[in-house]
């Protein structure tokens, strides 16, 4: 699994504080810290910096390039300061995160992910916003995204489709609908563009306490249907250890088997069944409950793990 | 040539709540009234029964209303001055029980105390025979003061006390455990939110069959689609065996549709609308009917007329073809 780190994220208030007070000696430590838990790309969330984008950029170019030599994914909608950004690197290939298939955006980003040698990361929303079928988000990337990575002459293994990921907490549906549109999506092209999502997502506005779970379990559910890079939390060590056991087969224990299984019923497109889980265990009846609502079998409450068991 | 009609049976089941208590059961009211224990969509007669056909309340307030429709306060004409009359010509008028709305302030603006909200319950109880639902005036101070004293004063009754939402739902359900009530739980058509109300309220140790649910609605032309969209979701759910999306459901049809400029205003309109009061009343039973199509066990109407059309509508898709 290739990991591209989320914590340098606008959304937490050190980020932000750091951010006001370009405390480079904080984002080196965050930076610093993903690398060395694995993070194979660094994402850079600073928010649109309208204003600013062409300072802030490059200066985080150079502050974190003098400790990592990691790709930096530059995660804004601020097409200048990303070219800023750009203009600066002197390591690894970077990444532009993102472009969708909106007609302006699709246009210009493509052309500066070519221009400077950039990956694209290429989002399945149009102007209408995002699909709910997989089928939709597949023909988006068909019919939008890979043509006009082919107009531009952007290598196939530069172009990264992100068919969103949304929340089990208020978008249910679309939860199972991803799975799908990451199954058919590796075989909608010869070669394959590479497929990332932003995994987190799955579980924004759940309470804090239930979002590692939900997490690792649809990670091995996308497993499931081969996801191979996303953006994530590298400091999650249940989620590496999740990612660890589904890459080495590791039956050794019974949470292990209990992955494996739910890794290999996806992947064999059949649905996880309840015989599988000891539901007289708690850790494997919490991940069941898990499984269902991120498969839209039950319906997502914040307390839905204390729900009892359904008949 | 015989067609075979394809028929669907679902794990789950909807959870039967019974409203009021007779003398002998603690209470003072004529009869009960059950609603739920459904195993299949509404009226979906041939795949199995509907053991308790949804029920209709009419909605009182405990004094005459400032911002209901003219068309509703005529027909009720002086009854809605005193909620003792108003409740016996509710019963008069066919509801199978009757929805009390506390006001927050009394005609002279001052704020209704709990004496009064009690005072209000109390007629209401005397004059009708008929299972009450008494909802707070919707502001969570006022909720609260006001249902614990009537939920104290008619202890054994089992009222349903509303509102509860999820910003305030504690002292509502600590009333009704105290006092042998049930409690209407509303979320703001969100089907996440209304099932973790379920789960905080059991939590707190009130059975679940003593919870109905108000998905909220929108009236037929306001949103209606989006409700009906999570009531058929919720009832989906709880067929499908999702334990807390297994309570009844109520909506407060009357409240919703009479707020609409369609019924609520008479003067200024295109003439196509045609007349007001049929309008009105159409406006409210088309909702009402819908809603049923959706899941609802319990619609709380306005107009008397409303209710005739509503009962003939749900006695004849009730008494289609039973199940072979």
């Amino acid at each position: 699994m290739y990991i591209i780190g989320e914590n340098i994220h606008i959304i937490s208030p050190h980020v932000k504080t750091a951010l006001e007070e370009k405390d480079a000696r904080f984002f080196q430590e965050l930076a610093i810290k993903q690398v060395e838990a694995g993070a194979q790309a660094l994402d850079i969330n600073l928010g649109p910096r309208k204003k600013d984008g062409e300072e802030v950029f490059p200066w985080m170019v150079g502050v974190i390039e003098q400790v990592v030599d990691v790709p930096i994914s530059f995660d804004s909608t601020n097409i200048l300061g990303i070219e800023a950004g750009l203009k600066k690197i002197n390591k690894s290939q970077p990444i532009i995160n993102s472009t969708s298939a909106e007609e302006e955006r699709l246009e210009k980003v493509p052309l500066v992910a070519k221009k400077y040698n950039a990956r694209l990361i290429a989002l399945t929303m149009g102007k209408s916003g995002i699909p709910v079928g997989a089928d939709e988000r597949v023909n988006i990337a068909l019919e939008k995204l890979i043509p006009r990575a082919l107009e531009v002459d952007l290598p196939m293994s530069d172009l990264i489709i992100d068919p969103l990921v949304l929340t089990v907490s208020g978008c249910q549906e679309y939860c199972p609908e991803l799975i799908q549109a990451i199954r058919t999506l590796q075989f909608a092209w010869d070669p394959s563009p590479a497929i990332s999502v932003g995994l987190s997502n799955v579980s924004n506005a759940v309470p804090r306490e239930n979002r590692p779970l939900i997490n690792r379990i649809y990670c091995a559910l996308l497993m499931g249907v081969g996801l191979k890079m996303m953006i994530a939390d590298p400091l999650d060590e249940d989620l590496k250890e999740t990612i660890r056991i589904l890459e080495a087969r590791d039956e050794s224990t019974a949470l292990g088997r209990l992955y494996l299984n739910l890794r290999d019923r996806t992947a064999a497109a059949e649905e996880p069944r309840a015989e599988d889980f000891d539901l007289a265990d708690a850790q494997q009846a919490a991940i069941w409950k898990t499984v269902q609502i991120l498969l839209n079998k039950v319906i997502y409450a914040d307390s839905y793990l204390e729900q009892e068991m359904a008949s | 040539m015989p067609i075979e009609i394809p028929k669907d049976k679902w794990p789950g089941k909807i959870r039967t709540v019974t409203l009021g208590a007779t003398s002998e059961q603690g209470g003072s009211r004529g009869k009960t009234v059950t609603l739920g224990g459904a195993s299949t969509l509404p009226f979906m007669n041939f795949e199995a029964p509907m053991p308790h056909p949804p029920q209709i309340a009419f909605e009182l307030r405990d004094r005459r209303p400032d911002d209901w429709s003219a068309v509703v306060l005529d027909v009720w004409g002086g009854a809605a001055d005193d909620p003792a009359v108003w409740a016996r010509a509710a019963e008069e008028q066919g509801a199978d029980l009757l929805q009390l709305s506390l006001s927050l302030t009394n005609a002279q603006g001052n704020p209704t105390t709990p004496q009064m909200a009690v005072a209000a319950t109390r007629k209401v109880l005397e004059s009708s025979s008929l299972p009450l639902m008494v909802y707070g005036p919707g502001q969570a101070e006022a909720d609260n003061e006001l249902l614990v004293a009537v939920a104290e004063a008619t202890k054994g009754e089992r009222l349903a006390l509303g509102i509860c939402e999820d910003k305030n739902y504690r002292t509502i359900v600590a009333a009704a455990l105290a006092n042998d009530h049930l409690v209407v739980a509303r979320a703001p058509m969100d089907v996440n939110l209304s099932k973790q109300l379920n789960i905080l309220i059991t939590d707190m140790g009130l059975p679940p069959d003593r919870i109905l649910m108000d998905p909220t609605c929108g009236a037929l032309g306001y949103g209606i689609e989006y409700g009906y969209s999570v009531m058929e979701r919720l009832r989906l759910a709880a067929l499908q065996g999702d334990s807390m999306t297994q309570n009844p459901m109520t909506v407060s049809v009357g409240f919703e549709s009479w707020k609409t400029k369609e019924a609520k205003v008479g003067a200024d309109v295109p003439s196509a609308w045609g007349e007001w009061t049929e309008r009105g009343i159409q406006w409210e039973t088309l909702t009402a009917v819908t809603l049923l199509e959706a899941g609802a066990d319990l619609v709380i109407l306005r107009h008397p007329e409303s209710l005739r059309r509503v009962r003939l509508a749900i006695q004849d898709l009730a008494s289609i073809a039973q199940a072979a």
